[in-house]
């Protein structure tokens, strides 16, 4: 497959409620991504956005006592398939995290290689893959005379477009991010969110952020989620960005992305 | 310009000029020289002069000279400060006398055909020109290595299973390794020989490694638990999201983020059981010439051949005992070192590979 890149899939949810022990906390949250969009989940904390954006690879499931209800497919198969390892669909499935975690123990290299040794696949030729990945995450330049450096030798932000270009060079057709600029400056983030337009052209983006003016930057759709006291979250309002944002139906949604409360 | 005026030349961040730090000097000296003069004068208790004495006298002067400084925080700054370095020191001195006791009462002892040589044909007056504890070395080091076989797989076992697994029997088995910990070792070595007979076991090496083994447990576990936990849990979450199975993630990921802390726990474990002297006495049969058979015969070890030569009265006993406390001494010496470079191999292959690489740029 000599690092040839994978097409985008349509990933999409149908009813998904999500438990943990006794408490639900999201409630038949219906949604479609559609290949190579960016999606913003944005909503106040609390809301579920994140445990919703963690049910699309099933990283839920390490959490003691979830339960889930619903189906997810991905280009109409169903993750929680009878059949499917949970492990099979990370792989396709890449996800970035709020804080940057590459791994202490690893070189800039290894982190880059890291997923296809812990997945147990073959590296074919090494060299480019790590190349196209770092290109891909946009800081190739940065890094590569200090590709034997350890990881943690970088900055916050350089680690976590590190920590992009890891999943990428697993190949996914979606990619997951949990809130990836709310631990980097202005400059670091602006720099990932241009890392975000390009990877669109290549996958499907699902990205969960606090940040009104982020998703109206980097989102093509964007999905409002609410929790009224003592309710599940949900979808309150699910739309292309430029209607959610501008002509907002919902009045909730309306007070939130104006900032009267959230 | 408003009329801005600069600032005193003095820097307000900067602890004591120099007239100060003479000063200082001169309160860490004199009440130290004081205390002794009076203490070779007037003879009184060495205890008394140190305490009643010395350190009245030393947290005084600490305090003039604080408030002096500083004003009145400096007095209580001064005065914990020779309170800290006090306590430490007596540590310090404590461990430098032990180590200084060994090392000054065994050299004697010392000489190659000591470290070589078996303990056949010594008796309680033998000249030190003959016999040794090559035997003991030989013997403490196989035991040991059976216990650390033994006790090393399984206590890191345990650290895993209560670090990684969700399992309700975590608390009992945390309950559990915590109670052997507070095992005596000569109730250790009494249930090993309780139950010698019914495993068909003599008093042999392998039943004094069994003896020593509920000591060296719960020692790894524990510390490998505490490195395990030490490692952020979002790396396990960024090895799953990967796609690794969990077993991979932990060998790969989880494991090498822990390496150093379970060298430590290696190395806690076997400080443990190293000197252990009550378990191998009653489950070991001395045996006074080479033997590397753990599963035959008696076998030697340091601290039971210390504890046999001290208790006599001969003198040449009592110095090859304590030849034979520094020989454990270095012994231990020399597998700290070694676990230190194994456990550091990696980085420095790293380090080496980045020097080299900023040689040719």
């Amino acid at each position: 497959m000599a690092n040839e890149l994978a097409t985008a899939s349509t990933l999409h949810t149908e009813d998904v409620s999500v438990w943990f022990g006794q408490r639900q906390v999201l409630d038949k949250v219906s949604l479609t991504f559609p290949a190579n969009q960016v999606t913003a989940l944005i909503g106040p904390s609390g809301c579920g956005k994140s445990t919703f954006l963690r049910t699309l690879n099933r990283m839920h499931e390490l959490i003691p006592g979830a339960g889930l209800a619903g189906s997810v497919y991905l280009d109409g198969k169903d993750i929680y398939g009878e059949s499917v390892d949970a492990v099979d669909v990370r792989i396709n499935i890449g996800m970035v995290f709020q804080k940057p975690n590459p791994f202490p123990t690893m070189s800039i290299k290894e982190n880059i290689l890291s997923g296809l040794k812990l997945s147990g696949r073959k590296i074919g030729n090494s060299e480019e893959l790590v190349e196209t990945s770092l290109r891909r995450a946009s800081i190739w330049n940065e890094v590569k005379d200090r590709l034997d450096d350890q990881a943690l030798s970088l900055s916050g932000g350089q680690q976590q477009r590190l920590c992009i270009a890891r999943s990428l060079a697993m190949n996914p057709q979606v990619l997951l991010m949990d809130e990836p600029c709310s631990a980097l400056d202005p400059g670091s983030t602006r720099r990932i969110e241009e890392t975000i337009e390009e990877l669109s052209d290549s996958m499907t983006i699902v990205i969960v952020t606090h940040n009104m003016q982020q998703a109206q930057r980097v989102s093509h759709q964007t999905a409002f989620f609410l929790a009224d006291d003592n309710t599940p979250g949900g979808v309150v309002e699910f739309g292309s960005t430029e209607d959610v944002f501008n002509r907002p139906v919902d009045a909730r949604t309306n007070d939130y992305v104006n900032g009267h409360f959230g | 310009m408003t009329n801005f005026k600069p600032r005193p030349a003095k820097q307000p961040w900067s602890r004591s000029n120099k007239a100060q730090q003479r000063e200082i000097i001169a309160a860490s000296i004199l009440p130290a020289l004081i205390a002794a003069a009076i203490y070779f004068i007037t003879k009184i208790d060495y205890t008394v002069a140190l305490i009643g004495l010395y350190l009245p006298l030393q947290l005084v002067v600490a305090g003039a000279v604080g408030l002096r400084a500083f004003g009145r925080r400096g007095i209580w700054d001064a005065m914990l400060m020779v309170l800290t370095i006090f306590l430490s020191a007596n540590v310090l001195v404590l461990l430098a006398s032990v180590l200084a006791s060994v090392i000054f009462k065994g050299a004697p002892a010392l000489s190659s055909q000591f470290f070589t040589q078996n303990n056949i044909y010594v008796s309680t007056t033998t000249s030190l020109d003959y016999g040794g504890v090559g035997h003991a070395i030989l013997g403490s080091l196989i035991v040991v290595a059976i216990t650390t076989l033994l006790a090393v797989p399984l206590g890191i076992s345990i650290a895993v299973f209560l670090t990684q697994s969700q399992s309700r029997l975590r608390g009992p088995v945390r309950t559990f390794t915590q109670a052997i910990s507070g095992l005596p070792s000569v109730v250790s070595g009494l249930f090993i020989l309780s139950v010698m007979p019914l495993l068909h076991l003599e008093h042999v090496g392998f039943a004094g490694a069994l003896a020593l083994f509920p000591l060296m447990l719960p020692t790894i576990a524990r510390v490998a638990e505490e490195a395990l936990r030490l490692v952020p849990a979002d790396l396990r979450m960024a090895a799953l999201a990967l796609g690794a199975p969990n077993y991979r993630a932990f060998f790969k990921v989880i494991l090498p983020a822990a390496k150093t802390g379970i060298m430590t726990a290696l190395l806690l474990g076997l400080a443990r059981v190293i000197g252990e002297t009550a378990p191998l006495v009653l489950t070991l049969q001395v045996n006074n010439g080479t033997n590397v058979n753990p599963f035959s015969g008696g076998m030697a070890s340091l601290p039971r051949y210390i504890y046999s030569f001290v208790n006599t009265k001969y003198q040449t006993s009592q110095e090859r005992a304590w030849g034979a406390a520094l020989v454990l001494l270095m012994l231990v010496g020399l597998l700290f070192g070694a676990a230190r470079i194994l456990g550091r191999k990696k980085s420095l292959k790293t380090r080496a590979k980045k020097v080299s690489k900023k040689g040719k740029h």
